[in-house]
């Protein structure tokens, strides 16, 4: 058939473009669909992109000037918080300047939109220049299959063929469902809902704020009384000339507490050291969306079929371990995996499953699934009750009192200390958190 | 002396109010600069309109009397006002921004080799051309825009400019002018008026508008008791024309209407920019929504916070009872 | 029926934008179809399949502007001509409209049409200015177009009500956004588009250097739209808050 093509790739998001990309530069000839105006358009999201992948994706991608990055991490902290304290663990470091960085913070619409243009840009330099597309505003309707293989997909009226379909549709897996590698019913105990805004200030403000210099940036996360009891925790990154401020809520229970992420999100700005933060910016963009919580359990049955890859965050490829919110870099690295598969499969002429659980194995031995399954217990130990109430409680108390200087005796650190966790929690259930969390990390 | 030349529209037998705005403008430039203040009146009777016109400052009327104009049609006002240009060497020539405006700008600026900016909300003359502000980006933004040229033609949007009387003897100059049908290439067959005898948006004191919360031909019905208990002109937001409820003729708004009464009544329109763009001009404006949060009250003077159908009947009835 | 279509490269104006010492400046490299344009090759589409003939879209500005060609392809125009220009912020109507005369005046044609104006600036000058040069009869704001008899007949949204104006061809017509709903091209059109003739053209090969094309107009500052203060809000019973609004439109505001 002349219109076949070695694969589709549904979803313009990083783990998309991370594949097609991949395709592009192995002279596959695909189809890359976007169901937004372009890439990014649905994309209200933004964070960090931590690890080097994106190195290998784009080369020297720190020297273009106006790249689609806000700024690289070289400062990274993580506080508790209580109603009137913050404290802080703090770290900076200059080896986070050397490049590739460690992490570069993204806002997804530029973000996409730019990786699209690199996109272009592998096609246009590939065999099938002419050949090989990126479509957007088109909606798949439909994975076709025949004999239990995936041979195409619907739009409308039209059907297109491939030996292959990569999903890379995102959390709202509605193609994942229907191909029958996820069940339709996914327990609101492991989804959050993400609430962002964006807070513009004059650049030079900015930098002088959070001590930036030239390109790098901090990112700041938050537990404790920022989600004013709901589980979950809140974030800041420093982007080019404003920050993303938001929160990360746990659906169910919200319900449950009854409350809004709007009202919520209003409520973590009212803390003084937020309001210190924002003080003067002007929130040029409000956004929410659906993230999953990285709990293994919410993941689909399995990531391949003949004919089909799954990858991203379809693929519920997602963590907060408490480190950091990890969730690009995996759909960044499944997507790579996943073209490299389709690759392979094409030299052997074998687009079953037989090929393409390679796919399923590759992410298994990469850091991605390592982690994902070495940190299950981190996941649910930072959802727990203790790890956000009661450690942030603590803490701050701690903290008032021991950098508190009154012209009175001080009593010593340790007592300070026990009375804090005494009156915030007992100290055998810390003993079992630190067991817990040293055994988790 | 150089001039500064106001066209003067008149649309359905009558002067366009906007038009007599920017003659104000027009008188107030002229004054300040030293320049002459006169007036071009293009229409089947123009030499009728010429003591209005005086009366807003113009000291010289250019006629052309054709009964070609009795409709608008471009070819024949292009090759008037060219005429009327060339004669005088107008420094400005300022228009009122209506549709038949809109028609003739372009091609009367590069007829005559003049420079051009549309759609302003102020201008004023400067030592090497004009300067004028004009809302772009789909009026999100003001753009101030410099134009130069030996003549520079300036379109005003509606309201931008108080009426400012200042009575005065005009000289009349009738220019001679002739055209046939046959002269024309385009043929106007017929104009629908969609908005039969109701009242013109652009010259109406008050502008009762509808958007899409009026839903029904009860809602409907209650717009069209307000708007007659208040003497108002009716308009529409885009949503509503769009959806064949009111006729597109009525649409308020940066690509419809720009309009400037003394009372404006939004029912049931959230204030999308857009709308906005084509109303602020408004002396009063009078919003009614459900929704608390809609942007409309963000520029309206007085909101009600409420449902139309509950709000309206007894608005109308207090509005009765203040008119009688 | 022969069409040509003028079509705009235009920054989308509801992507986020900031005013920086009084420049504009946008958040997003964000370029698309200006939509009245959309709305010309849109309608000349639909003519075009109905009566048969040809539909070609021309478009200035820089490189990226082939995207732009590009769309209007997938939508389904046959073929495009890309006028390439280094930069085109400069340009005003006029601008436009030298160089759009230039490549169309040995053109054949039947019909010529352009959006009423640009998304972005909003000045409707481009299309009669072109008409004019050309010497083509032409009408502004149409709402509807037909074919009759060899004949265009534009239904065009006048201030007085919508006039019916029947043009001999070669004329040329600018549309409203009101006339159609453009058609989002589909896979298969985004595919063909792929494989339609682009020609580029440079301006040197028009017989026109950008410096003869210095504009009468230039934005020389933006700045935010001055703020319409928000007044009193009333909430409550909808029948006292009503009657109590009446009563100050009287009193206060003096407009009844």
């Amino acid at each position: 058939m002349e219109d076949k093509f070695d694969c589709i790739v549904i979803g313009g998001g990083v783990a998309g473009l991370a594949a097609a990309i991949t395709l592009a530069r192995n002279n596959m000839k695909f189809l890359l669909i976007e169901r937004g105006e372009f890439a990014g358009a649905k994309n209200v999201s933004g964070g960090v992109l931590w690890g080097h992948d994106l190195a290998k994706l784009v080369p020297n991608y720190w020297e273009e000037e106006d790249a689609g990055w806000e700024r690289y991490i070289n400062h990274r902290r993580l506080t508790f918080m209580d109603e009137q304290s913050t404290f802080s663990l703090d770290f900076k470091s200059k080896h986070f300047n050397e490049t590739p960085y460690s992490g570069v913070v993204v806002l997804r619409s530029k973000f996409d939109n730019w990786l699209s243009g690199k996109l272009q840009e592998a096609i246009d330099a590939s065999d099938y220049a002419m050949d090989s597309f990126i479509a957007t505003n088109i909606k798949v309707d439909q994975v076709l299959m025949e004999n239990g293989k995936a041979i195409g997909i619907k739009t409308g009226e039209d059907e297109f063929h491939a030996d292959s379909v990569i999903i890379a549709e995102g959390v709202n897996n509605l193609l994942t469902r229907q191909v029958g590698l996820q069940d339709n019913y996914v327990p609101a105990d492991h989804m959050l809902t993400g609430i962002k805004e964006v807070i513009r200030f004059d650049q030079q403000v900015l930098e002088d704020r959070f001590q930036l210099n030239g390109l790098s940036g901090m990112s700041n996360e938050y537990v404790g009384w920022a989600t004013d009891g709901v589980e979950g925790g809140g974030f800041l990154y420093t982007n080019r000339d404003t920050i993303s401020l938001g929160l990360v809520l746990g659906i169910k229970d919200l319900r449950e507490k009854k409350k809004s992420p709007h009202d919520l999100l209003n409520h973590f700005k009212t803390h003084p050291t937020v309001a210190d933060a924002i003080k003067g910016g002007e929130i040029v963009e409000y956004s929410a969306h659906v993230v999953s919580s990285g709990d293994s359990r919410a993941m689909p049955k399995e990531l391949y079929k003949d004919g089909i890859l799954i990858a991203g965050e379809a693929a519920n490829l997602l963590m907060n371990a408490g480190k950091a919110i990890q969730g690009m870099d995996y759909a960044m690295r499944s997507g790579i995996l996943a073209a490299e598969t389709i690759v392979t499969a094409k030299a052997k002429n074998d687009f079953s499953s037989t090929t393409l659980k390679e796919y399923r194995k590759a992410l298994d031995d990469s850091y991605v699934m390592k982690d994902i399954n070495n940190f299950q217990d981190a996941v649910h130990l930072l959802h727990t009750d203790t790890m956000q109430n009661k450690v942030p409680n603590l803490v701050c108390d701690f903290g008032r009192q021991f950098f508190t200087i009154k012209n009175e005796p001080t009593p010593k650190s340790e007592k300070m200390l026990l009375g804090a966790i005494k009156k915030h929690a007992s100290l055998w259930e810390l003993l079992k958190l630190g067991f817990k969390a040293r055994k988790s990390l | 002396m150089s001039s500064i030349l106001t066209y003067i529209a008149i649309s359905e037998g009558k002067i366009k109010r906007s038009s007599l705005e920017v003659l104000s403008r027009s008188k107030a430039i002229a004054d300040a600069n030293g320049l002459a203040c006169e007036a071009i009146i293009i229409d089947e009777n123009a030499s009728s309109f010429t003591d209005s016109v005086q009366n807003y400052g113009a000291s010289k009327i250019h006629i052309v009397e054709d009964s070609i104009f009795s409709q608008h049609r471009n070819t024949p006002l292009l090759s008037a006002l060219s005429k009327v240009m060339e004669a005088s060497k107008p420094k400005v020539v300022a228009f009122a921004s209506t549709e038949g405006t809109k028609d003739i700008l372009g091609a009367l600026a590069a007829n005559q080799k003049a420079g051009v900016v549309a759609d302003v909300s102020s201008f004023d003359l400067t030592s090497s051309g004009v300067i004028a502000k004009r809302p772009v980006m789909a009026a999100k933004v003001v753009g101030n825009v410099e134009v130069t040229g030996e003549t520079i033609l300036v379109s005003v949007r509606s309201g931008s400019y108080e009426l400012v009387e200042s009575p005065i003897t005009a000289e009349v100059n009738t220019i001679e002018f002739s055209s046939s049908e046959s002269d024309l290439k385009a043929k106007l067959r017929e104009i629908i008026s969609a908005t039969g005898d109701t009242i013109d948006l652009n010259e109406a004191e008050t502008i009762v508008a509808a958007g899409r919360g009026v839903k029904d031909e009860e809602a409907k019905s209650l717009i069209t008791e307000l708007a007659r208990v208040l003497n108002a002109g009716i308009g529409a937001s885009r949503a509503l024309t769009e959806a064949g409820v009111y006729d597109p003729s009525l649409q308020i708004g940066q690509t419809g209407k720009v309009v400037s009464p003394q009372l404006y009544i939004a029912v049931g329109i959230s204030g999308a920019i857009q709308h906005v763009a084509g109303m602020a001009n408004s002396k009063v404006i009078v919003a009614i929504n459900k929704d608390a949060d809609a942007p409309i009250f963000e520029v309206a003077d007085y909101g009600i916070v409420g449902d139309l159908y509950k709000v309206l009947p007894p608005f109308i009835e207090e509005l009765k009872k203040l008119k009688s | 029926m022969k069409f040509y279509v003028c079509i705009k490269m235009v920054p989308d104006v509801y992507a986020p934008f900031q005013i920086k010492d009084g420049e504009l400046i946008m958040d997003a490299d964000r370029m698309v179809l200006n939509a009245y344009d959309a709305s010309a090759v849109e309608e000349a589409l639909v003519l075009s399949e109905k009566h048969g003939g040809e539909v070609e879209v021309v478009c200035i500005g820089s490189a990226k502007a082939s995207e732009t060609i590009r769309k209007a392809l997938a939508m389904g125009a046959d073929k495009g001509s890309h006028i390439v220009t280094t930069g085109d912020e400069g340009f005003d109507s006029g601008s436009y409209a030298n160089i759009l005369t230039a490549f169309l005046k040995d053109k054949e044609y039947d019909v010529l049409s352009l959006g009423k104006q640009s998304q972005d600036t909003d000045s409707g000058l481009t299309g009669s200015m072109v008409a004019e040069l050309l010497h083509l009869p032409y009408t502004t704001n149409a709402v509807g177009l037909e074919i009759e008899n060899g004949n265009l007949i534009v239904k065009r949204q006048g201030d007085t009500g919508q006039e019916i104006i029947e043009l001999p061809t070669p004329c040329a017509v600018t549309c409203s956004n009101d006339m159609n709903e453009p058609r989002i091209p589909n896979l298969k059109g985004i595919m063909a588009s792929k494989r339609k003739p682009i020609d580029t053209i440079d301006l040197a090969s028009l017989g026109i250097s950008e410096s003869d094309l210095s504009p009468n107009s230039k934005v020389v500052s933006f700045e935010h739209k001055p703020a319409r203060k928000a007044g009193q809000k009333f909430e409550g019973e909808a029948d006292e808050i009503a009657r109590e609004v009446a009563q100050l439109l009287d009193t206060e505001a003096n407009v009844i």
